[in-house]
Parts: C-alpha cells; structure tokens; sequence
C-alpha cells in the first residue's frame, strides 16, 4: 500500500481526515496509485520529468550564472477540490476581483472610499504602485484587473484564506494548462471522471482581451507584449500566444506614432489594439516611468490615454495588491458590494500604524513580516524559522521604513501527500486560482496548486526551490 | 506579413543550425585526415589548423585565448568552446534561443528536435561522447540538423516564415562552402597526391564525392571541384545553387518577378548570381582563388546585412544603425535584469 508510512501532522491534510480516513474523493485516486508498482511509478515520473525537458517547459532561475533555466518540478500526486468547496472559492473571488476592480475605479476618481474614511489616504499615496498620472484617464468597460492571481492557503481547519491579491501580471497558468496535459499523458488512469477541463482558458483569455479593444472594433489586433527571452515566466508567454494565436511582441517590435501604437512587420507598420502586457507599470514606458526601461515602448503611454490602444492589465493595478491595502480589502467589500467577505483573509499587523508596528516589534520571532511590494517569495522573513540576525536585520528595516512592511502570524498551509524519494510525505501547499474579468467574469476550474518540496518548508516559490501540483475541481 | 524580429530570429535560426552542421562536416573531416601521416607533411598538427582557422574566420580570437596551442586545442576551440561564439556549440545554443523566441511560428517537431540537440550537446553524455568518440558526436549534429532540415520542410506552412528560414539556410551554406575551398587555396602543392587528398577532403565535407564522380569522374583536380561547388546548378550545397534558390526566396518574399530587383538584398544576390552564371573555373584559378572566394564572400556579407536593412529596420533607421551580427548573448546585462525583474 503506498500509503503505508504516510502520516498526517497536526496541520489540516487534505487526505486524511480527523478520523484518519482518506477523504472520499481522494479514493480513487489512492486505490489506482497504489495498484503501481514502486518500479512502473519511477518509470512513470521519469517519462514525465522528460517530456517537460523536451518540450523545453522551463522557467529561469535568476541570480543562477550556469543552469539558467529548469523545469519546474512537477508532482504527479493530483490535489483535488470537491464540487461544493470550489463554489464558495469562486463565489469568493467573483466577489473579491468586483470590489478590486470598483476600488481601483474609484482610487483613480472621485476617491469615495478615502473621502469617506474607509481607508486612509496616506494608504494609497504611499503605494508604490500607485499611478497618481492615472487619475482621471477612463479606461476601457472601467476595467482594471483582468487577469488576476489570488492566492490561498488553508489554516488548520481547512478553511481557505486569501493570502494575497496578485493583480499586476500574475503568471503560472500554463503550468495548470501543462501540468494537466502531461497527466492526461502519463498518467491517464488516475482519472475516474468528473475532472472539470482547463482547456478553455486561452479561448477565455482572448475574449477578456477582445472585450476591452478600443471602440468596440469587432477584429482587433491582439498581442502579447513580453519583456524578452531572459524572463522566468518566458515560457508561459510564449505559450499563451501561441494558445490564442496572437503574436508575442517585445518593446523592440513596437512604435508609437502619433498616439497610436504599430508593430514592425517585414512590410512595414501595423496597428496595434490591444496589449496583453506581461511587464511591470514601471517599464512601460520610459517618457513616463522609469527613463531607462529597454523593455518599454516610448509613447506607449500617451496611446493608453488617448484610448487608442487598450492594455491588460491596465495602468496602476499595483495599488490594489500592496500588502498593506490587502489589510483593507474586507472593507472595500463590505462599502462596494454591501456584502460580507466569502473569503477570510489571514489576520495583518501594519507597520506603519504605532500600535501595530509596536505589536510587530514585539512579536517578531513569532511572525511572518513581508515588503508591502515584493512577490516571488522574496522581502520576506518568517519570523520563526529565522536566526537572530536575519531578525534583528528586519526589526531595523522596519523602523527604517515602517510603509514598507506588513506582518502576519505564521498561518501553517495544509498538507498534501506528495512523492518524494523516500516514499509519499506530506508537504505544504497552496493555491493559485485565475480570474478572468471580461465580458463575464470568470475562474478557471481549479488553479496552480504550489507545493513546497522542502519538508517542513513554507515557501512555495518556483524561483525558491517550489513545484506544482494538477488541480482537480471535480463536477459534482 | 510577419513581425520583422521573428523575421530576424528566423533567418539566423536556420544559419547557425546550418553553421553548426558545416562546421561539424569540416571538423570530422580534418580528424579523419590528421590519423593519415600524409596530410602533415612535415608540418605539425597545429600547421593543419592554421588554414582551416583562417578560413572560417576564426584564427584571430584562437590566437587571442590560446597562446601555446596544443593538440586538439584547435578542434576543440571549433567544436565546444563557448567563448568562440561561432563555435558549434555556441551555435547550437544561439539557435536554439533563437527558436525559443519564435516557438509560436515554428512546427512543436522543429522546436522538439533543436530543443533537444542543444540538450545533448551540453549533457554529460555529449560531452562525454566528444571526447571518447568524437567522429560519432559530429555524426549526431549533421544528422540532427538534416532531421530539423527535413522535419521544417515536412511540417512548416509555406508562407514568409518559411521563406526567411530558406533564405538562412542558403545563405550560410553558400558561404561554408565557399569557405571550404578557401581553406587550401593558398597552398597548392605540385605534388598530385597531396593536392587529390586534399580537394577530396573538401569534397567530402560538402558530401559532395557522390556528386563529383557522376559530374566528372576520374581524378580529383582544383579545377573540376571548384566547377562543381561554385559553379554547378545542380549540386545543392553549391554557390550557384544556393544563391540562384536563394535569390528565388527572395523574389517570393517581396512578389517580384525575378530578374529584376525591389530591394538591395535582391540586387545583391542577382548580381551575384548573374556573375556565377556566366563565369568559370579557369577564371577565378587565373585571378587566384582566394582572391575570388575574398570578394565573394564580401558580396554574400554585403547580402545578409541587406536583408536586416530590407525586412529588420524601418526605411527612416537604415544607415542609423550597427550591423546585425548573428550574437544573441551581446545583450548587456541591465538590459536581461530588467527583462528578469518582471514577476509575479
């Protein structure tokens, strides 16, 4: 039995239940797993970790002179979400991406929610990712957020919380789109129907990027605007469009004449409509933010503004998931929507407020203290698996730059069996669902389950050493 | 009507797969001649390599990192160096990068296949293979760029895509095979052993023995090898050839009739071409085959940087900008910090 040896721990596991039962939708799973033998599972994995070889699936590991890029491990040991979990996931970012997107909306005109004292001002100023250049400028079907990436994790008692908001450029839907493929190669038998299909998530996208072109033009021209073959996420890019059939341009391919935006093609210029951009705010274009991107298009701005060109996701995004307005979220749902949250979010001390950051301060052994800006699992201390020094080094940039820093108690993600070399153990896991908001709004069944492959690990970053997991929603 | 730096990425991809292969023919062929005590005479190895260097352009940057060279340096230098960026090696992988950036437009097979040759070419196997096998390790690169030849012309729409990678393909091997006479067009000897060794060899690098006994037969002569691989209509890896398909692709490219010319990159290949078409071995060996195989390979160079300003820059930026050089990695690095700072 290949279970034999597995053993849940005190945190939430997603397949033994209190009693020490697998949970019922796992069955199957388990029953035809453990018919392999240890010898045809090896042969299984290693056909696995080559076919993502092959097919050159890998992402870039920065900061890495020699092996520039890996495949982003893959575990075969499937995680899965039964029918009526996932309609309160998606209930809850349905609603979470509509006060996202109304709070946006609302921060870049009348500011009703700072005027009447829901958030404070200084929250949003202070955002480094706050485009005060954007006040005003209307954009298209008052959209903000797209694509968007929200992360969740499980506290002990299985409850889904929201760990963070990525709104900017997330990235990993391919590895979802990927990973299932590669399962249904390898290891098609695991699948005792019901498995909701991710397949439609490019045809999806491409409607969201449709939805938004300029004066409704019935045939846009569509690309996906790439910060170049050096990027990590470049693999994921590149797949898109080759999903959607668009082409995938880099700053270099584009101009802006006169307000408008062209690509150059061997016969000359050809008039862009819509950018799916995969490139920070900052970046795109250096007459506006920062002077020295070589990433950017010059002009690129002023086309935005003059509603000639559309961009996914739109300028200034960035203020929505700042880790210190994610504190503020749960109040925005409440003002926008008259609802309460569906989701829970983990509870967050703000260092910038006196009676927080003296909390912070105290507790920081106990803590996880991130930079309100940072992603990729970087700027981050978790404070109880740190040393002395890496405490005391944090403790200074907080009073340093009390703006900068949030801090959360240290919330356990469930577990999840996954097949290491020395069998099946359990290991951390959370939960990358995508949200597309178009012309409807709508979740990708499942999401990119990340697992920490260090035992005991919480990070499950690929660029630190995560994998991935296939997300199964089952149908009913 | 494509992007012009898929254009671009096209093109090169299919040079320098086509860089590495001849690359690999020359250098399983100079082994082979190194195990006979003939070729040195009594020079030594490094003797050998000299022209060889020379002729495919590398004997300055050899020169540069090997001070004392010793054997097997120079094959080594050709093969695996990374620092020569017209290593094949380095080939492989710069096409290979370029593939990647252009992976929505090429075949899932083309992109398979060079995926993987750059795998085994830097995977302890192939490194490995190198060394205890050399000749079996040049074997696997002609024969996978053959395979990514084949697979392109099995799988790949012919559309202008199609066309660029032609256009790559032909131009770079026009130019390696005019560099393979080059390489002894110094040196004739009196002594016709040495000189029927020697053009045999280059014959054999172009895989072109078969050719030349059905053109020719008998004895091999400078004469009749320089006929067959400048000068032949038929033989595919000769000058002729390459540039007469060459200067086809063009015309389909830009839809104009050939014999005439809309852009400078088809003025420079009809030119050329018209020149080859009415010309002869006993020309170019009464103005000196080097002299010869010089100026054409100014006038193929002249070709290719014609093609980056026609189909690459914008009319306004032609004469603005630097040349186009098949280097991917002269990218600076806060120019790939920056395109690596965009995640989330």
């Amino acid at each position: 039995m290949i279970l034999k040896d597995y053993k849940p721990n005190k945190l939430f596991d997603e397949l033994i239940d209190e009693s020490g039962k697998v949970r019922p939708y796992y069955k199957t799973i388990v029953d035809r797993l453990s018919a392999l033998s240890q010898e045809e599972l090896k042969t299984k994995i290693r056909s696995l970790e080559l076919l993502f070889l092959k097919q050159g699936i890998t992402f870039t590991v920065y900061g890495d002179e020699k092996g520039t890029e890996r495949v982003f491990p893959f575990d075969p040991f499937p995680r899965v979400i039964p029918a009526p979990e996932w309609e309160t996931i998606e209930a809850g970012l349905v609603q979470r991406i509509t006060a996202l997107n109304l709070f946006l909306y609302d921060v870049y005109h009348e500011q009703r929610i700072i005027k009447e004292g829901i958030i404070p001002k200084e929250v949003v100023y202070s955002a480094a990712h706050f485009r005060p250049e954007f006040m005003g400028v209307s954009v298209p079907k008052d959209a903000y957020i797209h694509v968007c990436g929200t992360d969740l994790i499980r506290d002990t008692d299985g409850r889904y919380l929201v760990l963070e908001d990525n709104g900017r450029c997330p990235s990993g839907v391919s590895y979802v789109l990927e990973n299932r493929t590669a399962m249904k190669r390898v290891f098609p038998n695991l699948f005792g129907g019901g498995v909701r299909s991710v397949d439609t998530y490019p045809a999806d996208l491409l409607a969201t990027l449709r939805h938004i072109a300029p004066r409704e033009n019935p045939n846009p021209n569509i690309v996906l605007l790439t910060p170049g073959v050096h990027n990590s996420a470049y693999f994921e890019h590149s797949f898109l469009a080759r999903q959607m059939s668009i082409e995938i341009v880099e700053g270099r391919d584009l101009i802006a004449l006169d307000g408008f935006v062209y690509m150059r093609t061997t016969r000359g210029l050809r008039q862009v409509d819509v950018i799916y951009r995969r490139i920070d705010d900052d970046f795109l274009d250096p007459h506006v933010f920062r002077k020295d991107s070589c990433l950017g298009v010059p002009g690129l701005v002023d086309a935005v503004r003059r509603g000639n060109v559309a961009l996914a996701n739109a300028i200034g995004t960035g203020v929505a998931d700042d880790k210190v307005t994610y504190a503020y979220v749960p109040e925005m749902i409440r003002y926008y929507l008259c609802q309460e949250p569906i989701l829970d979010q983990v509870p967050t001390y703000l260092a910038w407020r006196p009676s927080d950051k003296k909390y912070i301060l105290d507790h920081l052994p106990q803590l996880v203290v991130k930079a309100a800006n940072e992603s990729g699992g970087y700027g981050m201390l978790i404070g109880p698996a740190s040393t002395k020094e890496q405490i005391e080094e944090f403790r200074q940039r907080i009073v340093a730059n009390p703006r900068n820093y949030i801090a959360q108690p240290v919330v356990n993600f469930s577990q999840h069996p996954t097949l290491v070399n020395e069998g099946i153990e359990g290991r951390h896991v959370d939960l990358r669902p995508f949200v597309l908001w178009g012309d409807t709004v709508k979740v990708l069944p499942g999401g990119l389950t990340r697992v920490a492959l260090q035992r005991g690990s919480l990070v499950v970053n690929s660029s630190q050493g995560g994998g991935s997991k296939d997300t199964w929603v089952f149908a009913t | 009507m494509m992007l012009s730096r898929v254009a671009d990425h096209q093109y090169w991809m299919s040079r320098q797969i086509e860089r590495a292969e001849n690359l690999a023919r020359l250098v399983r062929i100079s082994e082979e001649m190194l195990l006979d005590d003939e070729t040195l005479g009594r020079g030594s190895a490094q003797e050998y390599w000299t022209p060889v260097l020379q002729a495919t352009a590398m004997e300055e940057p050899f020169k540069s990192l090997y001070r004392q060279p010793k054997q097997g340096d120079a094959a080594r230098f050709i093969t695996s160096d990374l620092r020569n960026a017209d290593s094949i090696i380095s080939c492989i992988r710069q096409a290979r990068e370029n593939a990647r950036s252009v992976r929505d437009k090429i075949s899932e097979e083309m992109w398979t296949e060079i995926n993987a040759l750059n795998m085994f070419v830097t995977s302890p196997e192939g490194i490995d293979l190198l060394e205890v096998a050399p000749q079996a390790f040049y074997e696997k690169i002609i024969s996978s760029s053959m395979l990514f030849d084949g697979i392109t012309e099995a799988t790949l729409t012919r559309d202008e895509g199609w066309n660029f990678l032609q256009l790559g393909r032909l131009l770079e091997r026009a130019d390696m095979t005019s560099r393979f006479l080059d390489i002894w067009s110094q040196s004739t000897s009196q002594d016709a052993a040495e000189e029927s060794l020697k053009w045999g060899a280059v014959l054999r690098a172009c895989g072109a023995h078969a050719g030349y006994r059905k053109a020719y037969g008998g004895e091999i002569t400078i004469e009749k090898v320089v006929d067959l691989l400048l000068f032949s209509n038929e033989f595919p890896r000769s000058v002729r050839h390459c540039l007469r398909r060459a200067d086809e692709v063009l015309h389909d490219i830009s839809g104009t009739p050939t014999g005439g010319y809309s852009n400078q990159c088809e003025k420079l290949t009809g030119a050329l071409l018209a020149r080859l078409s009415f010309s002869g071995p006993s020309e170019v060996l009464a103005k000196g085959l080097h002299q010869y195989i010089d100026e054409l390979q100014r006038y193929l160079n002249s070709a290719s940087q014609a093609v980056f300003e026609s189909f690459v820059l914008l009319p306004s930026e032609v004469g603005r900008h630097f040349t186009r050089h098949n280097r991917q990695d002269s990218m600076s690095d806060w120019q790939r910090e920056q395109q690596q700072q965009q995640q989330q």
